[in-house]
């Protein structure tokens, strides 16, 4: 199989990145990654999300790029308008981060339908939208990172939805690497424990965030996948965690 | 710049033996992905002349259109014959020099491709060694006949080049003749222009029986380099 060098200029689309892993994520790159070009960040529009994208583009060094996309994942054709947006806009996207996440955990009995199929069309269809319809545009992707869960390896007694959508982004990226390969595409999921963010506090209300692993360490972990040693890292879901 | 004729009439048609004809899948793609996915990344290529079999048009456009495949694609019916679709495909290319690959061989990478592209000779076919004795006979009488010097005989692959003009007056002899060649570089040797050949790989297997389709998905899977025994 092939392996795509990586570009002399390459590009990163993140979802979620008004805060959390995605935030740190496109931190990290703009401070580390030479070769990058423009980052696209996706999330719903909020204060948190304007900070964020003042703060990316007061990091960034000139020439390089911010792009912000406010969408709502949940809804499928607002994912395909922003994929238009970015290709015509922009072209390639090189370096893809699936992180933006949503979860209301409730036991079984209490799982409302309509909030389990907002689960997966965030967790697991809008990864896949992306996938595919920038493949049909024509896009090469270098490396696609998907953010899973320590959750989505063992089903949680409490977590039905949010588990199940995390099983589904494991199993879907392994099918991903597999069927890529023919573009010399890498796709990696990485599946971490906890790690202190907004979502956390939602699963586990009651613990102290110092106590755990940060989101730096999980952005720490997508860069070294997209760094010339990524390419040696061959493992279908990357558990990171404390 | 090339036009690349990639043969894709027998789709199924003996791997499939006793089923309905179907697309071949190898690891759950059709097996035109391959082939066209290796081509479209090389730049000297920029037109890819696709045949298919009848009643398959719209099937082979949705996998070209599905895969985004960049590389502008004009389509052709299949011939009678494979020596017959190639002709047909000829006709249609627009470059003056072709390459000719079958999506049955879908192992064929990018730089594989680009390695017969770069090699000296404008008529250039991938042969491999023969690491067998093969020996002439009469089928009819069940005898053997004589002896043949493996050293001076290959195993004709694809992919392969060759300059429009010649390709197109082989095949005029050959309609003169009324002679049919199963592949195209021992047409156009016959028909008096040199043809020069490149090392081929044993990797870059032709797909026509179930137990190929195996090899083939064990080839491309995984890291087979890897294998305990290898
Ligand atoms: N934290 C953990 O312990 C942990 C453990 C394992 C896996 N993960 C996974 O890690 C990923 C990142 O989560 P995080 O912990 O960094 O959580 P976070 O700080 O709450 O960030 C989640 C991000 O996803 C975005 N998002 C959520 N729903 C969205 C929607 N409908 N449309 C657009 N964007 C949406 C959020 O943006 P807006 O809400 O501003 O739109 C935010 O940017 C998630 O996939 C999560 O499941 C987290």
């Amino acid at each position: 199989m092939p392996d795509a060098t990586p570009a002399p200029s390459r590009t990163l689309l993140v979802t979620g990145a008004s805060r959390g892993i995605g935030l740190e994520t496109a931190r990290r790159f703009l401070q580390n990654d030479p070769a990058l070009t423009k980052v696209f960040t996706l999330a719903r529009p909020s204060h948190d999300f304007d900070d964020a994208v003042a703060e990316l583009r007061a990091l960034a060094r000139p020439g390089v790029e911010v792009v912000r996309y406010d969408v709502d994942l949940g809804d499928r054709a607002a994912v395909i308008d922003v994929v238009d947006r970015v290709a015509a806009e922009h072209g390639n996207v090189d370096l893809l981060v699936n992180n933006a996440g949503y979860t209301k955990p409730v036991p079984l009995q209490q799982v409302d339908f309509a909030d389990f199929e907002r689960t997966i069309a965030v967790n697991l269809y809008a990864p896949f939208t992306f996938v595919q319809e920038l493949l049909r545009r024509g896009n090469r992707f270098e490396l696609i990172v998907n953010i899973a869960s320590t959750a989505g390896i063992n089903g949680r007694s409490g977590w039905l939805t949010y588990s199940a959508s995390k099983a589904a982004v494991i199993n879907m990226s392994e099918v991903m690497r597999s069927e890529l390969a023919i573009y010399g595409t890498r796709v990696a999921c990485i599946s971490p424990g906890r790690t202190a963010t907004a979502l956390r506090r939602v699963l586990a209300p009651d613990e102290d965030p110092a106590t755990i692993m940060q989101p730096q360490d999980v952005a720490e972990v997508i860069e070294m996948l997209a760094s010339p040693v990524g390419r040696f890292v061959d493992s279908a879901n990357l558990v990171v965690r404390q | 710049m090339y036009s690349l004729l990639l043969l894709n009439g027998g789709i199924g048609a003996r791997v499939a033996a006793g089923r309905p004809k179907q697309l071949i899948k190898v690891r759950g793609l059709p097996i035109l992905v391959y082939s066209l996915i290796a081509a479209d990344a090389v730049a000297e290529i920029d037109q890819i002349v696709l045949n298919y079999p009848d009643g398959w048009r719209d099937a082979v456009e949705q996998v070209v259109a599905d895969y985004a495949i960049r590389t502008p694609v004009t389509y052709v019916p299949a011939g009678d014959t494979r020596h017959d679709s190639v002709a047909n495909m000829l006709s249609s290319a627009t470059n003056d020099d072709v390459v000719i690959h079958e999506s049955a061989r879908p192992l064929v990478s990018a730089a594989d491709f680009m390695t017969l592209l770069a090699a000296p000779g404008r008529n250039v076919s991938l042969m491999l060694e023969i690491p067998f004795t093969v020996a002439p006979v009469d089928p009819a009488t069940r005898t053997v006949t004589g002896y043949l010097e493996r050293s001076t005989l290959r195993n004709v692959q694809l992919p392969q080049k060759f300059a429009k003009a010649d390709l197109e007056d082989a095949h005029r002899r050959a309609a003169a003749d009324g002679l049919t060649f199963t592949e195209d570089a021992t047409l156009v040797a016959t028909s008096g222009h040199e043809v020069r050949f490149i090392d081929g790989s044993d990797r870059n297997i032709k797909v026509t029986t179930p137990t190929d389709v195996l090899l083939a998905t064990f080839l491309l899977g995984g890291r087979p380099e890897e294998a305990w025994n290898a």
